[in-house]
């Protein structure tokens, strides 16, 4: 199968096989599936129908499909990510595909955490989402305490996750949708212009090409449950069947949720410059419930923590194993009892804390913002142009490596599925170096060259830990309490 | 401890350089836009300065705190190109702050957000899509007021 042998950690616990297929698909769905997509979804109206569907063949049937079969192919080593793309490309691949999920994180930890404050603060007193210090106060609850509940090792997070995104994501958008329903049974008028095939087709041209790259990344997270292959009671029978029921429920909800709302309230009320918030705020009201409101901000808030735990755990996870296997000093070794990467999660939490202040304290610095923004999604895009390349390249490389689950079509299915998933990430890449209008001619240039080299200077340390590594590395670890 | 023999400390070293030169070259290179009042239409000016069409203008107000109201434009170049703008004015730079990072966050998946919010004073303008041949017409315009 492989060169390696299983790489259990070599301090802390081994891990215990607590994941189920409903717990693994839970964990996916906790990661992709946002209700904060839907308002600015519905926009589109019937489009937006459109839109979703070159999202889910350009990304998240591919993606779905390569983490089922590299999951099932290496279901006895840990790392996710990490492990599929070692396997094609050795450890310099496999480092620098995790380290840039995990680096892309970092950057994109405070826009999450920020989210949640403020939809909280619209539960309390809406004012409160314009000030500073309740903000970060919020922001460093929701990081820390989500930090904690990964220090508590996968029996707790996956039961934290499970609960939490049933609570947070799949009722309220349920919700949406039986609103939705019974706005259209009720009577009143949808928004909407009469159904037509033609109206579901999206406007491709130059001015949407930004658009149709984000739409591209909007199923990204479907390779969260591949971190937690060791955990996974039945990885070569669950994993299929997990990322299946997860691109279903994500799916559905998505489509189903966003067309609720487009029926409802009118695009030009759809204010993309304010929040989901405000958008709920419209439905519910239109409804005629606005006590409902409160409430549902309450679990958006909840749906927006269980995305943050499932990106904050699962390339932690996937850090975790570089560090035992001896690419990372000691330090980055330590697991505690739970098993859990514990200098991993306390390093991301410091990092993380540290461009939350910036961001809370430095909100004006919008451009700024936008360049980061930018880079956490080159970053991004490199990791799936590596698990795409990946599985093509397996195919080749390991030919006779038993895949419990192997795509259809052999060597043209293959490449059919990597080849288009990996065309939509690309053209994400390239797309998303593209300056915005207001820039001059100078900033434009400084712009594109700027978020290659931020993105160059995020992903290349993988390369120097590698040239650094000492033997000693490897014997190292400390387990601590 | 270790550390110093293993080289974690020369690893945390680079590691946080690596983070931080990308970012603190941000702060740096772009620094906060000031909270100024801005007098008249500050996009319709632009417009008309850029040579582009005002074909219609309605009032809007944001549901966001401290808005103060605001205008959706439409706008026509010389092709024929159609393309709608908002601005909304804020009472103060906190407000204003809190509505940019109110947008900030709200992107799609993990994706930026859908439009682009271009900070003139004490106004906020709404620009989407971000890469249309009437905003880089009006760029410039938009420049001048920003600087004023």
């Amino acid at each position: 199968m492989s060169e390696d042998s299983a790489t259990p950690p070599k301090n802390g616990m081994a891990p215990q096989k607590v994941l189920g297929i409903f717990a693994l698909a839970m964990i996916n769905v906790a990661a992709v599936l946002s209700i904060r997509n839907f308002p600015s979804m519905a926009v589109y109206g019937w489009e937006c129908i459109g839109w979703y569907i070159i999202g889910t063949v350009l990304f998240l049937i591919p993606i779905s499909l390569a983490g089922a079969e590299l999951a099932t192919m290496l279901a006895d080593k840990d790392g996710g990510v990490y492990a599929w793309c070692k396997e094609a490309f050795g450890e310099k691949g496999g480092f620098t595909a995790i380290f840039c999920e995990w680096s892309n994180n970092l950057v994109w930890f405070p826009t999450v955490l920020a989210f949640i404050a403020s939809t909280l603060a619209f539960a309390i007193s809406p004012d409160l989402a314009s000030n500073p210090v309740y903000l970060f106060v919020v922001m460093m609850i929701a990081f820390w305490g989500t930090t904690a509940v990964a220090y508590f090792g996968e029996n707790v997070s996956s039961k934290f996750q499970n609960y939490g995104v049933i609570l947070g994501s799949i009722i309220p958008s349920i919700l949406i949708i039986g609103l939705g329903v019974y706005w259209s049974l009720s009577g009143a008028a949808i928004v909407l212009p009469p159904f037509s095939l033609g109206e579901i087709v999206p406007t491709l041209d130059l001015s949407t090409l930004p658009f149709f790259a984000t739409v591209i990344l909007l199923f990204a997270g479907m390779e969260m449950a591949g971190f937690h292959a060791l955990e996974t009671k039945n990885p070569k029978t669950d994993f299929p069947k997990a990322m299946a029921i997860s691109a279903v429920i994500i799916f559905f909800c998505t489509v189903m949720a966003t067309l609720a709302i487009a029926f409802v309230i009118p695009a030009d009320q759809l204010n993309l410059a304010a929040g989901v918030m405000q958008a709920i705020e419209y439905f519910f009201t239109a409804l005629n419930i606005p006590g409902a409101i409160a409430p549902m901000a309450v679990l958006i808030t909840i749906g927006g923590v269980v995305s943050l735990a499932a990106w904050l755990i699962g390339p932690a996870k996937g850090l975790g194993v570089v560090a035992n296997e001896g690419n990372m000093p000691p330090l980055f070794n330590r697991t505690n009892k739970y098993g859990s990467p514990v200098a991993v999660l306390v390093i991301q939490a410091l990092i993380g804390t540290f461009i939350s202040l910036l961001y809370v304290f430095l909100p004006s610095v919008n451009q700024a913002y936008w360049m980061l923004s930018a880079m956490t999604v080159e970053l991004l895009c490199i990791v799936y142009i590596l698990i795409f390349a990946a599985l093509i390249k397996l195919r080749y490389s390991k030919p006779d490596a038993p895949r419990p689950f192997k795509i259809p079509g052999g060597i043209p299915g293959i490449w059919l599925i990597g080849g288009m998933g990996a065309f939509g990430v690309i053209f994400a890449f390239v797309v998303g170096l593209m300056p915005t209008g207001d820039f001059t001619s100078a900033e434009a240039v400084s712009y594109t060259l700027g978020v290659l080299l931020g993105t160059f200077l995020l992903a290349v340390p993988p390369l120097i830990f590698l040239k650094m590594k000492k033997p000693g590395w490897i014997v190292s670890g400390t387990k601590e309490g | 401890m270790t550390q110093g023999k293993d080289g974690s400390w020369a690893v945390i070293l680079v590691l946080l350089l690596f983070f931080m030169l990308p970012i603190g070259w941000l702060l740096v290179t772009y620094t906060a836009e000031p909270y100024h009042a801005v007098s008249g239409e500050p996009l319709r000016d632009a417009a008309q300065a850029a040579g582009i069409t005002v074909v219609n203008a309605t009032d809007t107000m944001w549901p966001v705190g401290g808005a103060v109201g605001g205008k959706t434009y439409t706008l026509s170049d010389e092709s024929g190109n159609i393309y709608t703008v908002q601005t909304q004015a804020f009472d103060s730079a906190e407000s204003r702050d809190a509505a940019v990072q109110l947008h900030n966050s709200q992107s799609i998946g993990r994706g930026k957000p859908v439009g682009k919010l271009i900070i003139i004073g004490n106004y906020l303008v709404y620009v989407q899509p971000y890469t249309s041949g009437i905003l880089k017409k009006i760029a410039p315009e938009l420049r001048k007021l920003q600087a004023a």
